[in-house]
């Protein structure tokens, strides 16, 4: 296992080359770190007193190319540690991730996932830096040291032994601060995970929080933490700067001592000048890596405490292997027994008790009872997320405690009551039970993924077609993909148009030159277009003084500033009192945050026709060309102002093309709008209300299209790249659980376990899937399902009531209708 | 026997505006013809004119079947609508409905099930408001409540003050 091998086996086992690499580079700069203090003692006792103005030059040149190397071996060598380090934490990294996912579901149960992420991201990151430097800092420096040491002896031991008579001192005390600070590190381990995890708590209970107001409670709660660390880190600054002044202290007690006594012998003669100052930079030198040892030990320390509580907190086992030791189950016929099981939680809580059923492949069972019955921990003792300890559950004659992930999975479907929907695309989620297969059976190809028309058949069973059609004709088309698809909505536009523009005219508004559109902005109806670069046109054109002056020009500029008065005049008053709640302010031209602004504005203007300030012109065009007639219902726009506008429209386009031919795209219908939906595209229009009986009727005629046109595939396909966003946030509680069965029944499992997996949806879709059941997968899976809705268990081939944990009525429904026992009463309680 | 508890007889609708009325000035003249919203001071009726909308159902078409589970209120604007009560074997056509005509409004005070069904009897034009915006108006002015409130339980009052009498009517033929 991962976590057994000690920080040191990871230094000594990885990389060796590269290490070895790095000693020898480190040999050498050894040596162009002593070279330089030997020509500096030449440059004083040969060159400058012997006047040699040549052996001057060439010592200098020597010195400068030792230095000069010594430096660049320095590079190279912390390069290669870093390299090493980072290498180091990425297998690190993996491996304990990897670890950490097998872990078993009742360790999460204690385990918040604030304390996971900090140690997988900043504990284990600070244990890198220390291996990079594991084996070279030690070598090099204590073989700095030794060289230095030694040199020092060769000029003159007396003063050599004097001047590291300082270091055993320094050893003895420094350790004794380093394992205080050891302690208040490993007690700011646990504060720093305590603090992640009530972070996490509030990012997960957000809802609760803006629901409760509570929001100083829980930063308080942070808070505390906040400040526990703080006194922490200051006490353990302490301990830190009082290494650090030992240090510095003992190391400025050598000069001292050399001045002292070098000087004397200096002044006596027993000493030459040139020896003295090579002493003296000999004493210096010998501080960095003295320093960068204490740095080393600090690391270490650091290292080794994080690793230590790393080491701790994941040290369980995975409760099943996750590859097979001998292929026992290639094929699986769904046979199913369960003898004597007992599933006890903390020791002593008894979950399951004396549970015997069996059923034969294909054959469909029923798990009912109140909650708290224990029917949902026998499924997931089924599904292989609990291990059992006492009793038998049998897959095929196998134990299923002893067969590996491997083995199990390929035949099992799971759908959990909330299955989880990850972040990426609808179809990666409905895929990501048939990848995660291909990985654990030993392939990689993608290649191997069910094809888009099984995918979308499955969509089809489990009731997600609308859904994933509706996704499709919201998405965008990107101008750099799909040709042909763009291709065909154009010409389906234009059938559209002949065959249903008439029926749809009540809730759909088309693009057309000649009129007025009352559903899109003001902006939009000028330009009837859109800007080819980022933001909406009401964005942009009010910041623009090349379209000031276009309205200037033709006299509209008055009127929509006018507008922009009318249309605050109207809000304000209206939205004032409405607090910030975004709820009241979809309907409104003006966000909250800019009332204060427009109130002020029509504060200022009293009159019928005002003269406009020009700090009061932006905001004004800005809100009237943001309006759009049709949506903000306390507006209107005056007929000759609509006139006006649209006489305005093709001048726009021809004074834009004069200008800046390339700034907008214009509505065409020979063209596809990229910034605007697939739908909007195919009705070269926009729906006019968002209401759902207008999208009823809309959806009647676009279905026939896509049909006639062959495109509706096209566009499901389109749909199943709908990005659900983290925690599948953007679909609906019935639509992530339709995409967990799909997930599960894609698999084609031979065994399948529900855990109230359609709890969540409406009754059609639950006899949608039902039926699937029944009919599709009948005689081919074994069915465990959980079931709460009773009607739709009623031609199971066995139905096991629980009660306490235990089985205490199983038979077909009618049996146990007959014996008027506690199902009798749960049927009757449903209704 | 009429069914009154979830509808009220308007007082005929406004003229449909010239292009300088806004939509939402003509909710208010619909709302204001309404028993519920007779009362409300004119700005804050404005607000549930925001958040009305406005809606067309073809003749013939259901807006609603008996049993569906409601958030909505309506007022009718134009056309004729009628209610109906369904049985298993056969439905009446209970009411029929009218211009300024207000109903389904239980459905804006609690999650209950359409007691009946609307069908359109000619193209119908509606006014709808639903829970939510219902409620979060009055959860933002408070002082509203006791207003609706009298109006709605005046009415629940009236309704059941009828199915007295129409039991008492029954005893005497009985």
């Amino acid at each position: 296992m991962i976590l057994k091998k000690s920080l040191w086996s990871w230094a000594l086992t990885r990389c060796r080359g590269l290490q070895a690499l790095l000693l020898l580079l480190i040999v050498f700069t050894v040596f162009f770190r002593v070279f330089p203090l030997e020509m500096q003692k030449r440059i004083v006792n040969e060159a400058i007193r012997f006047r040699k103005i040549d052996t001057l030059f060439l010592y200098c040149g020597l010195y400068m190319g030792a230095v000069l190397l010594a430096g660049i071996l320095k590079y190279a060598i912390n390069v290669l540690q870093g390299y090493i380090g980072q290498k180091i934490l990425l297998e690190m990294r993996t491996g304990l991730y990897q670890h950490v996912l097998q872990l078993p579901i009742g360790f999460y149960r204690r385990t918040p996932p604030g304390m996971v992420i900090s140690a997988l991201t900043s504990e284990i990151s600070s244990v890198a830096e220390f291996l990079g430097s594991a084996v070279a800092v030690p070598v090099v420096n204590v073989l700095t040291l030794g060289t230095f040491g030694a040199y020092m002896f060769y000029l003159n031991p007396l003063l050599a032994l004097l001047s590291l008579s300082i270091y055993p001192f320094e050893i003895a005390i420094i350790p004794f601060l380093q394992r205080r600070f050891n302690r208040l590190n490993s007690q700011r381990v646990t504060e720093r995970r305590a603090m992640s995890n009530a972070v996490g708590e509030a990012v997960s209970g957000i809802h609760e929080i803006h629901a409760n107001a509570s929001y100083q409670l829980e930063s308080e709660k942070v808070a505390r933490f906040a400040k526990k660390l703080f006194q922490l880190r200051h006490r353990m600054n302490l301990f830190k700067f009082g290494i650090k002044f030992t240090n510095n202290f003992f190391q400025s007690l050598g000069p001292f001592l050399l001045f002292l006594l070098g000087g004397y012998y200096s002044i006596q003669g027993h000493f030459s000048l040139g020896a003295l100052v090579a002493f003296l930079s000999a004493y210096e030198k010998l501080y960095d890596p003295w320093k960068e040892l204490m740095d080393f030990y600090q690391n270490y320390q650091n290292a080794a405490v994080s690793y230590g509580r790393i080491q701790e907190a994941f040290d369980v086992q995975p409760e099943f292997r996750l590859l097979a030791r001998d292929k026992k189950l290639v094929a699986l016929s769904g046979h199913l027994q369960v003898e004597d099981l007992f599933f006890d939680v903390h020791g002593k809580i008894r979950l399951l008790e004396q549970i015997n059923l069996e059923l034969q492949p294909g054959q469909r069972l029923a798990l009912v009872g109140l909650s708290g019955s224990g029917k949902s921990t026998l499924a997931m003792i089924l599904a292989q997320l609990y291990r059992y300890e006492h009793g038998h559950v049998y897959l095929d004659h196998h134990e299923l405690r002893e067969l590996a992930k491997a083995e199990v999975i390929p035949h099992l479907g799971f759908v959990a009551q909330y299955p989880f929907i990850f972040d990426g695309s609808i179809r990666e989620n409905i895929l990501y039970g048939c990848r995660a297969l291909s990985t654990v059976a030993g392939k990689t190809a993608p290649d191997d993924d069910p094809g888009s028309e099984e995918i979308l058949h499955m969509v089809d069973q489990v009731g997600l077609t609308d859904d994933i059609l509706r996704f499709g004709l919201n998405s965008l088309v990107g101008a750099d993909c799909c040709q042909d698809l763009v291709h065909k909505v154009i010409r389906a536009r234009h059938r559209l148009h002949d065959a249903w523009g008439l029926e749809l005219a009540d809730c759909v508004e088309f693009f057309q030159k000649g009129t007025f559109m009352e559903h899109s902005s003001i902006a939009t109806n000028i330009v009837f277009g859109y800007p080819s670069g980022e933001g909406r046109p009401c964005e942009i054109l009010p910041k623009s003084p090349r379209f000031r002056a276009f309205l200037q020009e033709k006299g509209l500029l008055e009127p929509l500033l006018a507008l922009g008065l009318d249309v605050s005049r109207r809000t304000v008053p209206l939205m004032r009192d409405l607090g910030d709640d975004p709820f009241f302010f979809q309907q409104s031209p003006i966000p909250p945050e800019e009332l204060d602004l427009y109130q002020a504005i029509m504060e200022h203007y009293k009159e019928e026709h005002p003269a406009f300030q020009p700090r009061d012109v932006e905001p004004l065009l800005a809100l009237a060309l943001r309006t759009v007639p049709g949506k903000h219902k306390m507006v209107t726009v005056p007929r000759e102002l609509r006139a006006k506008i649209l006489e305005a429209r093709p001048l726009f386009r021809d004074y834009c093309s004069r200008k800046d031919p390339e700034a907008f795209v214009y509505y065409s219908e020979n063209e596809y709008l990229h910034s605007r939906t697939l739908l909007d595209n195919l009705l070269f229009g926009r729906l006019k209300e968002d209401g759902s009986w207008a999208w009823d009727k809309v959806m009647k005629a676009v279905v026939d299209l896509l049909h006639e046109e062959d495109l509706y595939d096209r566009v499901l396909e389109l749909g199943l790249e709908f990005q659900v966003g983290s925690k599948g946030d953007r679909l609906s509680g019935g639509q992530k659980q339709k995409v967990g069965i799909a997930r599960a029944l894609l698999k084609k499992p031979r065994l399948l376990i529900m855990d109230e997996a359609t709890a969540s949806l409406d009754m059609a879709s639950q006899h949608r899937i039902q039926h699937y059941l029944d009919v599709e997968l009948r005689g081919k899976a074994t069915v465990v399902s959980v079931a709460h809705r009773l009607e739709t268990i009623r031609d199971y081939d066995l139905i096991a009531v629980m009660k306490s944990g235990q089985i205490v009525e199983m038979g077909r429904y009618q049996e146990l209708m007959e014996k008027r026992g506690l199902f009798y009463e749960l049927v009757r309680g449903n209704d | 026997m009429s069914s009154s508890e979830e509808t009220t007889k308007g007082s005929g609708i406004p003229e449909e505006g010239t292009e300088h009325v806004c939509e939402l000035d003509r909710n208010v003249e619909i709302l204001r013809r309404v028993d519920t919203f007779a009362g409300l001071p004119l700005e804050r009726l404005k607000v549930y004119a925001l958040l009305c909308h406005r809606l067309r159902i073809e003749k013939g078409q259901f807006l609603f079947q008996q049993g569906e589970p409601a958030d909505k209120a309506y007022v009718v604007i134009e056309g004729k609508a009628q209610i109906i009560r369904q049985y298993e074997d056969h439905s009446f056509i209970v009411h029929e409905l009218h211009p300024g005509d207000f109903f389904g409004g239980l459905a804006l005070l609690a999650n209950v099930k359409r007691l009946f069904g609307v069908r359109a009897a000619e193209d119908l034009e509606l006014l709808s408001i639903d829970r939510e915006s219902f409620r979060k108006i009055l959860r933002q002015f408070p002082e509203l409540i006791e207003k609706i409130l009298d109006v709605m339980i005046g009415r629940i009052v009236a309704t059941e003050e009828k199915l007295l009498e129409y039991h008492i009517h029954e005893c005497v033929i009985h």
